[in-house]
């Protein structure tokens, strides 16, 4: 049983850099808004330029 | 804009229950009919030619129905132009927008009539069809677009303006407010989550200890892992739990200044249950002697920050909504200046005397005098009064009112909040301000629940001391595990999020789960009756005769402004073609009696009915008659002759809305009862109050704000009141009543002073409000009794010992499982989606 001396601090530095992540998803905002993105994903797929308008005037879309 | 050249012409031959090709509303009577699809008015037909001539009407439209839970509303697609011009100002770009790098700025607009995923696909092309915007993200359930943008290369008004096109207006957003709310719901999340992460670390050592670690003969490694758990609850107790110590405490000095016990809120005893048992705990473990509940401790903070932020969460849709429309008062205005030339200002900067021109269609912004021009307006907004008012030179105006016929000038002589409207709305922020937070049910209960339990523990520790002092420990342990409060914790918040959340959807904008609760202790309503039972504005009621001949009237009427002429030449807004004015010979109008004129080749008379029936040769029984019942409905009856006939009598009046019996219906059904409240004319809320079938001596007319506020204070004392109102002047009395309630077309007022309101049309979402609170309420008893009755049968088994740890550890989560499923199957806020 003497294992579980490093295996439960292992597992505690673990569990903090899983709470670092989510720290940090929040602290970006990804947490601001559930709803929009999954929309998004449908919309995105279809997201090619109209014919009217070409992309010229602006490509860098994130 | 471009609109094919053709213009939408009137068709009578459609069912009125066509869908509107482009927001699938029944199209009504009077529809619009472009190019062969019928429309429900002009601007769904201009946002519907606006996407075709764009190439993107085909995407729009497969992706709205895809949505499954979108809202119709009808388009509409005209901006104001001083809310244009504020967002191009300096001052705006300094004080709302944040500087990016590359030069580039953000900015966040509130979007009004975004609703689903074709929404959204069409607002974030913004960046391929305009030049200098570089990013366009929409937040949907919030209606907040982030626009990134190069100052030099766009003016915002012009991104305002194509959005205008398809039908979504955008309006500033006041950065600060919003900043700090989203940072407090971050924060709140970090905390929670943070809290978890510990719990469940220290719930897992835990388990080891209760499964027989401690019992084991390896005493170094339970020394250890109780030291572990230790380090654990340190960051939870003194971080997460840190938000109900210093409320707790707050709550202890009012107490103490007051000398009243109940100032005292749940967050002490929540507070002194944590710090006992984590100091007790603590000791257990540098002594080596006695129990530790790390494990329980942790949970519970979880647990109750997760029900923290599930009530921010819910409650934020609708603090957004308030703060989007947080703009009753324009915020910009026309100055003339010393020359005469026209300056556009911010309100904030008008002073006492200035000269301010507003156009038709415009929100007065100042209080004042009429310097020039003769106009009327509607002062619905801070009276009630349905009718518009005639204004000439020298009549005072104030702010609020709405100028309906031609660009007046106003001498100010207040402006800002010390005009009528800013005491009444400074009064209003004043109360929100002061009202006592409500106390959650969850801390109630959570605070006496953790006292409880760690009484208990004594209890069983001491009992099994005397009884067996061997197992003592185990069935203490039992016991603790066995009460975990995560099901109580999460009981209420969870249940009430869920109905707010379905509520929302429903456009039900509950601000604070207090309401679903007070809603079910009403015992009296009172009601406003101009825009909450009647739709708001005059217009065509009812048609005896020839409807046709309306069309004449209207061309007859359109260059008058009467306020029974607009309602006529608005009924048939849209549907006639051309400029008509060529076809009107001979006008003639005689004040109060009506007006003639050759209209088409033929002789029309529009008045009133005795006035027009002189004019006649004879006149059918049938027309006097339906003028006399008109006139006892409270309407004003006009008739229409052509050619020396009488050809039809109207009713014109402000109409009562469909769904209005039914909800005084329902009400007194519940026996609630129901109380009438107007600033309109005595008469008008007689007529209204007698076809609702209310008592006459609970209907009155002619009450100001403040006898409003008086009137539901008066009720108060006996019954807690539920105020339905939508004006400026119900916004005091909404803020009174036990719950107040702003419908659909309301003012920012009412919407800000409101504890609920509604942004879907009509009166039936009041009943859904009703009844769905009464439904979340009885999931939320269901789950409490649910919980208590658990935790109750548990520690009594634990107490008597009769439970092991390891299975205690095993109901737990099973109980929790047992609550969030029965909050999110119950059945609030369901009508909506079944009627679909």
């Amino acid at each position: 049983m003497t294992i579980l001396y490093l295996l439960v601090p292992l597992a505690i530095i673990l569990a903090a850099i899983g709470v670092g992540a989510f720290v940090w998803a929040v602290r970006s905002g990804q947490y601001d808004d559930v709803d929009t993105p999954a929309v998004r994903m449908i919309v995105d797929d279809l997201d090619q330029p109209s014919e009217k308008h070409a992309p010229g005037t602006n490509g860098n879309r994130p | 804009m471009q609109m094919h050249g053709q213009v939408p012409s009137y068709r009578p031959s459609i069912d009125p229950a066509t869908a509107c090709k482009h927001c699938e509303l029944p199209v009504g009577s009077h529809p619009v009919v472009s190019e062969g699809m019928a429309f429900c008015c002009t601007s769904c037909s201009l946002v519907y030619a606006a996407l075709a001539g764009a190439g993107m009407d085909g995407t729009y439209y497969r992706l709205r129905d895809m949505s499954s839970d979108r809202r119709s509303t009808p388009a509409r697609t005209d901006a104001d132009a001083l809310e244009l011009a504020e967002l191009d100002s300096d001052t705006f770009l300094a004080e709302n927008t944040r500087e990016t790098d590359g030069g580039e700025r953000t900015v966040e607009l509130f979007l009004d009539g975004v609703h689903c995923a074709a929404c959204v696909w069409l607002v974030e092309r913004l960046p391929y069809e305009m030049e200098g915007i570089t990013e366009a993200r929409l937040d949907l359930p919030r209606a907040r677009l982030t626009l990134r943008f190069v100052p030099e290369a766009v003016h915002l008004s012009d991104a305002a303006r194509w959005l205008a096109r398809f039908g979504y207006q955008a309006r500033p957003s006041r950065a600060a407010a919003v900043n700090e709310q989203t940072a407090a719901e971050r924060s709140l999340l970090i905390r929670m989550g943070i809290a978890w992460a510990l719990a469940g670390n220290v719930m897992l050592i835990a388990f080891a200890l209760y499964s027989g670690l401690d019992a084991s003969l390896d005493t170094q490694l339970a020394t250890a892992a109780k030291w572990m758990s230790f380090a654990l609850a340190v960051p939870a107790v003194f971080y997460g739990g840190s938000v109900f110590y210093r409320r707790a405490w707050a709550s202890i000095q009012q107490a103490w200044k007051s000398r009243t016990i109940r100032a005292l809120h749940m967050d002490t005893p929540i507070s002194l249950g944590v710090l006992v048992g984590f100091f007790h705990s603590a000791y257990a473990t540098v002594t080596g002697v006695g129990e530790v509940w790390f494990d329980s401790i942790t949970v519970l903070i979880a647990a109750l920050l997760t029900a923290r932020w599930l009530q921010l969460r819910a409650r934020r849709l609708a603090g957004d909504a308030s703060e989007r429309l947080l703009s009753l008062l324009p915020s910009m205005a026309r100055r003339i200046g010393q020359g005469g030339h026209v300056e556009v200002i911010r309100t904030s900067e008008i002073r006492h005397g200035d000269l301010i021109e507003v156009s038709a269609g415009e929100v007065v912004p100042v209080d004042g005098t009429i310097a020039m021009g003769v106009s009327a307006v509607n002062n619905a907004v801070l009276t009630g009064e349905s009718r518009p008012e005639p204004i000439a030179e020298g009549s005072r105006v104030e702010a609020g009112g709405t100028n309906l016929t031609t660009t007046i000038r106003i001498r100010t002589s207040a402006s800002g909040d010390e005009t009528r409207i800013g005491r009444l709305l400074a009064w209003v922020g004043d109360r929100r301000s002061t009202q006592a937070p409500v106390i959650m049910l969850v801390d109630r209960i959570g605070g006496y629940f953790v006292t409880a339990v760690l009484a208990l523990a004594v209890l069983t520790s001491v009992i099994w001391l005397f009884l067996e002092p061997s197992s003592a420990a185990t069935h203490v342990a039992a016991l603790l595990v066995i009460t975990c409060p995560c099901a109580l914790g999460m009981a209420t918040p969870l249940a009430m999020s869920v109905a707010m959340g379905r509520a929302a959807r429903a456009g039900i904008f509950v601000k604070s789960e207090a309401s679903i609760q007070e809603l079910q202790k009403v015992g009296a309503v009172v009601l406003d009756k101009t825009g909450t039972l009647t739709e708001g504005n005059m217009r065509i009621v009812d048609v005896t005769g020839n409807q046709t001949v309306l069309a004449d009237a209207a061309l007859l009427e359109r260059t008058l402004n009467h306020p029974i002429a607009v309602a006529i030449v608005r009924s048939q807004h849209g549907h006639t073609s051309g400029d008509g004015s060529s076809l009107v010979s001979d006008l003639a109008a005689e004040a109060g009696r009506g007006v003639q004129g050759i209209v088409n080749g033929s002789r029309l008379v529009v008045g009133r009915p005795d006035w027009v029936a002189s004019k006649c040769a004879d006149a059918l029984p049938v027309f006097s008659e339906a003028a006399s019942l008109y006139a006892e409905q409270g309407y004003t009856p006009v008739a229409v002759a052509r050619d020396g006939f009488l050809q039809a009598v109207i009713a014109v009046g402000d109409a009562l809305r469909n769904d209005a019996p039914e909800l005084v219906a329902r009400l007194r059904q519940q026996g609630v009862e129901v109380h009438l409240a107007s600033g309109d004319h005595p008469e008008a809320v007689r007529s209204v109050a007698n076809r609702l079938g209310i008592p006459l001596e609970r209907a009155h007319g002619h009450v100001t704000p403040e006898g409003k506020l008086a009137y539901v204070e008066a009720l108060q004392e006996r019954v807690p009141v539920l105020m339905v109102g939508d004006g400026v002047n119900d916004a005091a009395a909404l803020q009174a009543a036990a719950v107040g309630v702003a419908v659909e077309g309301g003012t920012t007022a009412s919407q800000v002073a409101a504890d609920v309101f509604i942004v879907r049309p009509g009166l039936q979402p009041v009943l859904e409000l009703l009844s769905g609170s009464a439904t979340a309420m009885s999931t939320v008893k269901r789950n409490l009794g649910f919980s208590l009755g658990y935790n109750v049968l548990g520690a009594s088994a634990a107490v008597a010992g009769l439970v092991t740890p390891l299975a205690a550890a095993v109901a737990m989560p099973l109980s929790s499982l047992a609550v969030v499923s029965m909050s999110i199957l119950q059945r609030s806020f369901k009508q909506r989606e079944d009627s679909r």
